[in-house]
């Protein structure tokens, strides 16, 4: 098996994906990065965009973020975001729905993410 | 001596009391597992948040560090936000909160500095409202108890913020519960503003991070998050601990409650009793007498 970097996501309430995987692409807030096993260490502010998950050589999962922070070291990645929906279970109506009741900021994400769909 | 009536109605209004405090004690467990849960699941996020920060802290340059970090020369006017419980009946949560409160308030006017006060919950804005009330600066309901979440943790965050930064205060310090077991709460005061960071040399400040973007930008834009986050995990060990209380308040009073019941019990057996010797006395002289 190929060599693999250890991904991390944690959000506020919840970890939402703690798995070896070969490549994570992350919205840095100076662009998208690639993340292979043994990157240099790097700390980055991301942005809110998608962080692509990648696993024997396809995108496995897809992951939108609303800005948060990103520690690469040696051979883990840990992504924390304030906010943090996963687009592959992610279900438009309930997200609408979840729009009337949020705050601004957060519809504003919800509604990007809906649009993401 | 009461009668028998009262009696009987007395243990039974003891009786329904009980039953109100028994189902509230089982209330107050079923959420407090709930929000023991929450605040387990939240702590990855604020250990991580912990320390990258202050791994950046530790390498970054301190002369030009953001104001949030290192806070801006002055210390004479104080914020204290205040977290409280929304309802009562839960002990000495709220009391020993304002008690606290109180002697801080104290303690910082003797040295001269102005104090300000942000009151998240009901029930010790109440309490200080008459004394202190010309000292809030805002007084917030409802974002803590059982549904804590994030975005309203981020906008309390925010609120600090802007008034630190239009220099409506120097210094700020959360004073809160601290959940520590089910039995036990612990008022904790944490400073915010300037942040207190206990930065540690581990062996990966060694390690040369590359920053994106440069560190002092990042940490700029990591402030905020952590004092988002430091809230947040306050809210919900408040929250845990406000319904380990009530579960333990409410717990006494059940007892309490099946104590008296008994005693009421026995007085009534008695009263009882002596009212049918005495009838039993009348009939038997009635008897003799004729």
């Amino acid at each position: 098996m190929a060599e693999t970097t250890l991904l991390e996501l944690v959000t506020p309430t919840r970890i939402m994906a703690q798995k070896a995987v070969q490549m994570v692409v992350a919205p840095g807030v100076e662009g998208l990065f690639g993340v292979l096993p043994r990157h240099a260490p790097l700390l980055a502010g991301l942005g809110r965009g998608i962080v692509e998950v990648h696993e024997d050589g396809k995108i496995t999962d897809r992951i939108m973020i609303d800005g948060g922070l990103a520690d690469v070291s040696g051979d883990s990645i840990t992504i924390m975001a304030e906010r943090a929906i996963d687009l592959g279970t992610a279900d438009s109506a309930a997200l609408k729905e979840a729009v009337a009741a949020a705050n601004e900021a957060e519809a504003d994400f919800l509604n990007a993410v809906v649009a993401e769909l | 001596m009461a009668s028998l009536k009262d009696l009987k109605t007395r243990i039974n209004s003891v009786k329904s009391t009980q039953k109100i405090t028994a189902a509230m004690k089982m209330v107050a467990a079923a959420k407090l597992r709930r929000a023991q849960e929450a605040a387990e699941s939240g702590r990855p996020y604020a250990d991580r948040m912990r320390l990258v920060t202050s791994n950046l802290v530790a390498r970054a340059d301190v002369s030009s560090a953001p104001a949030l970090l290192i806070g801006n020369g002055k210390s004479t006017t104080h914020l204290l936000v205040v977290i409280s419980a929304d309802r009562g009946l839960c002990g000495g949560f709220n009391g020993s909160i304002t008690r606290q409160t109180r002697t801080e308030l104290t303690r910082l006017q003797d040295e001269g500095k102005t104090v300000k006060l942000l009151m998240v919950g009901r029930k010790s804005a109440d309490a200080l409202r008459r004394e202190y009330g010309k000292q809030f600066i805002d007084s917030i309901e409802g974002i803590q108890g059982t549904s804590v979440s994030f975005s309203d943790a981020a906008s309390l965050g925010d609120t600090i913020r802007t008034g630190f930064e239009a220099g409506d205060y120097d210094v700020c310090t959360m004073i809160y519960n601290k959940f520590v077991n089910a039995i036990t709460q612990e008022i904790t005061l944490t400073q915010l503003i300037p942040a207190e960071m206990n930065v540690v040399d581990d062996s990966n400040a060694s390690v040369n991070y590359e920053y994106e973007p440069e560190d002092d930008e990042l940490l700029g834009s990591l402030l905020p998050r952590i004092l988002s986050t430091q809230l947040y995990s306050a809210l919900l060990e408040s929250s845990a601990a406000e319904l380990a209380a009530r579960m333990t308040a409410m717990d006494n009073a059940t007892r309490n409650a099946g104590d008296l019941i008994d005693r009421l019990t026995l007085v009534f057996n008695r009263t009882r009793q002596a009212a049918i010797t005495n009838e039993l006395i009348e009939i038997i002289s009635g008897a003799e007498a004729v």
